[in-house]
């Protein structure tokens, strides 16, 4: 299971203290998202949390921390930073990954960032060079002339979107699922993962059994960060809720 | 000249990859691509088919009535004293401003694309009651997107579009936000056809915008050589994302002896101010936090330059020193207004006062058959409330 985090939310310790029980609980991959104003493939829930931690002047910088001292705690999880452009672009790129190597992540996924995108190619070979991955996503509406191609720069694992559109914005149709799995399996043996709107254990049970190797939560975790964010127990509790979706995919 | 190949041309589209020298690109969602790849493709089909250029230009003469005329602005060149001032008529189109050009032109690319329905966003909702309008012209359910900062400034647009038949859905903030909240919108329904307001966002979209705007440049050139037997010295037009200036000088990109000004927002101009970075679907300058994480700049009353980016192609022209950029500060603009009012009987919009601003601050003492051409880009209706609030009592 691959659970999505925004970075410092609602602060550094709770959010670190969230991912370790997150870790403890069974999560495999932690994506850490970095916050950012725009935010343009978030759906209300993400970007409210994004406002929040850019309210508190949380940065990339932090996020950086936070991986450090999340791989501090586990030398074995992966750890994905997650966001834009914007900001790793103004880190700049090469002192970005130069970072991300330090603080001993597995590599990123840009959202907004597609292969034709110069500054990825730049972001790209700087990451290929420090031997650390860049996560690429394939949507529903990638035509088979785009997957063909893009398949050659896969990494890591591949992000399967479940629907087009912004996260947590729609139910999950089945059958497109499949279909997605189905098709990418067709042009890689790396690991696929699902991801958008896997909102219960039931959810991802069923994702799961539609054939991916992994699936991915995020909107919902960062909801009932955000609905409980009063709770003393919050990291116990994200632990517990996160044992419940763990249980169903074993 | 205009026949003649140029070596070393600027006046060109993106290149290959979307870029105009280090800005432009396609920073979009995975989801997206395939859209833009298909709108591309569109485009440049489009674009070829004489059929097709032959239905736009049709409706631009009798919906739009275009051409818009040149005017001498006779009184207010006396009162400067200096060179020759002119503006281009853009707020006589039909909807009072320069969108209909582009709305038109990509409502006939989104019919022959066989879109169903269209979303768009808006700053001033100048292009969200142009969009409205050639929505309802050509029976395409359309969607506009706008923030509320802005909505409550620009009410006879709303209304307007509202009688057209658009359905507008309103955010926080203003275009900037408008934009992503569309963008997202169009995530959502990748079949919907994205009619964009300007020259920003991702490739192909600065192409598409300024293909259709250019025609104000080429109208200027036939009424100049008619008018005045010879082309102007100097072009002012004001700027939020680009089109308006992109269109008034694109036709005259490879004819350096132009001088070819950009104004914007004193408040947010990212041409003069801006630091370079990736939002909102491209690369080019933008006010914003070191870091990327936020975007800065002060509110303007012309909601129509209020953005805080720029055209790619315009961060790029203005690194090669091919065009020039100032600025207009909203006490200027409602100077401005009243100038133009009072000696031309003509009510324009906060837009074009900063592009006007600039040209009589350049105009003064220049020689008499020196030529200044602002392109006066919007009427004052939606205006014409905070006017009356601000200064109303300077006309009793």
């Amino acid at each position: 299971m691959i659970a999505y985090f925004v970075a410092c939310y609602p602060n550094f310790e709770q959010s670190l203290e969230i991912i370790k029980k997150s870790i403890d609980a069974g999560v495999s991959i932690c994506e850490i998202g970095f916050p950012t104003q725009e935010a343009s493939g978030e759906g209300i829930v993400i970007k409210n949390a994004h406002d929040h931690c850019l309210e508190r002047n949380i940065t990339l910088k932090d996020t950086l921390k936070l991986a450090r001292a999340v791989r501090d705690y586990n030398k074995d999880v992966g750890i994905i930073l997650m966001g834009y452009m914007s900001n790793i672009f103004r880190y700049p790129i090469d002192n970005f990954v130069k970072d991300l190597a330090a603080a001993d992540s597995d590599g990123c996924l840009i959202v907004d960032a597609p292969h034709e995108l110069k500054e990825e190619q730049q972001l790209r070979n700087a990451l290929n060079k420090e031997n650390l991955s860049l996560i690429k996503l394939v949507a529903p509406t990638t035509t088979e002339v785009r997957l063909k191609k893009l398949s050659k720069l896969f990494s890591g694992w591949v992000y399967s979107l479940n629907f087009s559109g912004i996260t947590g914005s729609k139910p999950v149709d089945l059958d497109e699922v499949k279909k997605m799995i189905k098709r990418i399996k067709n042009h890689t043996d790396l690991p696929i993962c699902s991801g958008f709107g896997i909102k219960s254990p039931e959810d991802a049970k069923k994702i799961a059994n539609a054939g991916c190797d992994g699936i991915i939560v995020g909107s919902s975790i960062v909801d009932f960060i955000t609905k409980n964010l009063d709770d003393t127990k919050l990291p116990e509790n994200i632990g517990k809720n996160i044992e419940n979706f763990v249980k169903e995919l074993r | 000249m205009s026949k003649e190949k140029i070596k070393n041309s600027i006046k060109t589209g993106s290149d290959r990859d979307g870029y105009f020298g280090e800005y432009g690109g396609i920073a979009a969602g995975e989801n997206l691509m395939a859209n833009l790849e298909e709108l591309k493709k569109a485009f440049e089909d489009a674009i070829k088919d004489k059929k097709f250029l032959d239905e736009f230009a049709y409706y631009c003469k009798h919906w739009i009535g275009r051409p818009s005329p040149i005017y001498f602005a006779e009184r207010l060149t006396k009162k400067i004293g200096g060179a020759k001032i002119y503006f281009k008529q853009e707020h006589l189109n039909h909807t009072g401003s320069h969108k209909p050009t582009n709305t038109l032109f990509q409502v006939l690319l989104a019919k022959r694309m066989g879109k169903k329905k269209i979303i768009c966003e808006s700053g001033a909702g100048q292009h969200w009651s142009a969009a409205a309008a050639t929505a309802a012209k050509f029976g395409i359910p359309i969607l506009g997107v706008m923030g509320k900062i802005d909505c409550a400034r620009v009410n006879q647009n709303l209304i307007k579009a509202k009688h057209y038949g658009g359905k507008l859905k309103v955010v926080e903030g203003s275009l900037r936000e408008a934009i992503t909240a569309a963008i997202k919108e169009w995530s959502n329904n990748p079949d919907y056809y994205y009619l964009i307001g300007s020259t920003c966002s991702s490739s192909p979209f600065v192409d598409i915008v300024r293909y259709a705007q250019s025609i104000i440049g080429k109208e200027m050139r036939e009424q100049f050589m008619e008018l005045e037997g010879k082309l102007p010295n100097e072009i002012v037009a004001c700027a939020g994302a680009g089109s308006n200036f992109t269109g008034s000088i694109f036709e005259f990109l490879d004819e350096p002896e132009i001088k070819k000004v950009v104004v914007e927002a004193e408040e947010t101009a990212a041409l003069t101010n801006g630091t370079k970075g990736i939002q909102q679907g491209m690369v080019t300058k933008f006010l914003q936090s070191d870091d990327g994480s936020k975007s800065l700049g002060g509110s303007s009353l012309g909601a129509g330059i209020m953005y805080y980016g720029i055209s790619p192609q315009l961060a790029h022209l203005n690194d090669i020193g091919a065009i020039e950029a100032s600025t207009a500060s909203d006490k200027e603009l409602l100077e401005t207004y009243k100038l133009v009012a009072q000696n031309e009987g003509i009510g324009i919009s906060f837009e074009p006062a900063a592009a006007i601003t600039e040209a009589l601050k350049r105009a003064k003492g220049k020689a008499k058959d020196y030529i200044i051409c602002a392109t006066a880009c919007g009427r004052v209706e939606k205006d014409l409330d905070v006017i009356e609030k601000l200064i109303g009592k300077d006309f009793e």
